[in-house]
């Protein structure tokens, strides 16, 4: 068990929440230090109590606490970091959520180290929680937020707190407030549409209807829009999907077979059927040609963009089997990094540059990762089509027509989603507003 | 390149009045809303209705591998778009029958079994369709009357894991458009 003690301070909190307000105890001085150690994922946990919010106004819509704290307990169980300890051990009840009115014993016999209380009131549909996470040992509160909003985004106040534990006992933001679009057929087999869930996996929502052939949905950079490929005009073409609206329009009329979005969203790198190859171009975001990036007679495809915006990984068969490569935009020189097995594909850069993962054949499908200089190839999980969290801690990747998230070792592996249907080509989102 | 408007015309139509399809009320996506307004509650069943579109045909179309009457599939090896020699005589046979039915347009599909990602196999998909249309066009038959398009993985004739059910996916069909 490789349990790295980690000195975090509290000053680092200049994190502007546009539904939250940071309460008294948040803020400390920059000497004070949380004892608790937060492993590696997928070792023993750090063991945290989660306890349902408590309503002081009424005993109506309990629903909510209860909603906010599982969603919780779900997200830090997927990070691998945390063992949230059974609800039904607990002795105190959700009631007394401010520090003088916590018995830490009630706490600390069930060997929790920290601990999250709060309490929620309801104003017609206007909802209000307070959540504040305690260190059980040393019987302190690490931190406080408030969440104001429509009662139907308990969901969406959960995971950003969720993200905020994380930051706070490892220093990083976690990535719970994002979404993951993916492709699938649940509703008629011959059918794929494109869909988004949030990362409890619970609110799963169609954004296409248009009853045709969709594939490999990319995030724009703020989150907003979606580039798809869709056959709804006959062939494979580049579609930009206006999220708030549900709008869609064609980007290029050429047929294209996969887009991807540059991390400050000035272009588009996109695969382009070119007299029955592919090659790599660049288009602007409103469908203007840039440059033609590719002029081999092989397959090239995926373009993956390092998160600086001058490089691009990519799949090419120029050598007869596909393998991933790394271009330099600038200079156009490309350079080969996968060597290990005939058939590399899909490659995704991580956010903050260190990794390219990818999809490797040899012996069913897995997935790898990679130095983007070329390396060791080391074996993530089984499994395709790798997409990066916006923190770099995990993937989400696809199952057997499952999608999963799963650390970055691959120690820590948990299904999202479920249900009829084949679920493929991951994208996960930008953290969201 | 293809034509989007007119392929599959009769047999479509045909296809689509017999499914009773026409006229079937188009679903239209429901707002979604980011940021720091209230998103609408749970997922994707509530909708609103619009008018069918000029795509509804080529949509549905893409449920149904094309009819190909006479013309026979051609079968590739994994990751492979080269013609092995029984896939030459496949398209001996269908260039024979093009010359014989001079009419006839036909749009060549290049698919792909699973193993493999979407998106490669969507190319390797367009490198079949582009090598058997190449070689109908060497035996003869004139470019005009033939269009390629590419499904790659996307519609499987069969979704076993065996050899057998991939050799039968890896395959260029061939769909008359008349």
């Amino acid at each position: 068990m490789s349990w790295r003690g980690l000195t975090l301070r509290m000053a680092r909190l200049g994190i502007l929440l546009t539904v939250s307000a940071v309460l008294a105890g948040w803020a400390r001085p920059a000497s004070a230090q949380i004892r608790i150690e937060v492993p590696e994922p997928g070792g023993a946990g750090v063991p945290i109590a989660i306890s349902p919010l408590s309503n002081p106004d009424s005993h109506a819509e309990q629903q909510i606490g209860e909603t906010f704290a599982s969603t919780i307990t779900r997200d830090l169980t997927l990070s691998g970091l945390f063992r949230v300890l059974d609800r039904r051990a607990y002795i105190e009840g959700p009631e007394g959520f401010v520090l003088d009115h916590i018995n830490f014993q009630n706490w600390s016999v069930l060997d929790a180290l920290a601990l999250v209380k709060g309490g929620f009131w309801l104003t017609g549909e206007r909802l209000t929680i307070e959540a504040r996470l305690f260190d059980v040992t040393q019987q302190k509160q690490l931190g406080g937020r408030r969440y104001i909003g429509h009662k139907r985004d308990v969901r969406r106040m959960a995971h950003r707190f969720a993200d905020q534990i994380m930051l706070f006992l490892t220093g990083e933001e976690g990535p719970f407030n994002s979404k993951i679009a993916f492709i699938s057929n649940r509703v008629d087999g011959r059918i794929k549409e494109v869909y988004v869930t949030d990362l409890s996996g619970t609110e799963v929502r169609r954004v296409t209807q248009d009853r045709t052939l969709s594939l490999g949905p990319s995030w724009s950079p703020t989150g907003a829009e979606l580039l798809f490929i869709s056959y709804k005009q006959g062939g494979p073409y580049p579609f930009k999907l206006d999220l708030a609206t549900g709008r869609s329009a064609r980007v290029y009329a050429r047929i294209a077979y996969g887009a991807s979005w540059s991390p400050d969203g000035t272009r588009i790198a996109v695969s382009i059927d070119q007299n029955g190859n592919s090659d790599l171009f660049l288009l602007s975001p409103q469908g203007q040609l840039i440059s033609r990036l590719t002029y081999h007679g092989g397959i090239d495809v995926s373009p993956a963009w390092s998160p600086d915006g001058r490089r691009l990984a990519f799949c090419s068969s120029r050598t007869g089997s596909p393998q991933i490569y790394v271009m330099d935009i600038e200079t156009g020189q490309s350079k080969r990094i996968t060597f290990q097995s005939a058939y590399n594909t899909d490659p995704a850069w991580s956010p903050k540059g260190d990794r390219i993962a990818y999809t490797a054949r040899s012996g069913g499908f897995r997935v790898m990762w990679t130095d983007p200089d070329g390396g060791e190839a080391t074996h993530i999980v089984r499994g395709e089509h790798p997409s990066w969290s916006p923190d770099g801690r995990y993937l989400a990747v696809t199952r057997r027509g499952r999608l999963y998230l799963v650390s970055r070792d691959g120690q820590s592996l948990q299904q999202l989603t479920g249900g009829s249907g084949n679920d493929t080509s991951p994208a996960w989102s930008p953290r969201l507003p | 390149m293809h034509n989007n408007k007119f392929r599959g015309g009769w047999l479509i139509s045909v296809l689509l009045l017999s499914l009773g399809l026409i006229g079937c009320p188009k679903q239209s996506p429901q707002p979604m809303s980011y940021g720091s307004t209230p998103s609408t509650s749970s997922g994707g069943s509530e909708m609103d209705e619009s008018a069918v579109g000029e795509d509804e045909r080529i949509q549905e179309r893409v449920q149904q591998e094309g009819e190909g009457g006479p013309l026979q599939d051609v079968f590739f090896s994994y990751d492979s778009f080269e013609l092995s020699e029984e896939a030459r005589q496949t398209l001996q046979a269908n260039a024979d029958w093009l010359q014989n039915n001079a009419e006839v347009k036909v749009e060549v599909e290049g698919h792909c079994d699973d193993r493999g990602t979407a998106e490669y196999n969507l190319a390797l998909g367009a490198k079949r369709a582009r090598a058997a249309q190449d070689y109908l066009i060497t035996l003869g038959v004139p470019a005009e009357r033939l269009s390629v398009i590419s499904y790659g993985e996307e519609l499987p004739q069969c979704t076993d894991s065996n050899e057998s059910c991939w050799q039968r996916n890896r395959r260029g069909h061939f769909s008359v458009l008349r």
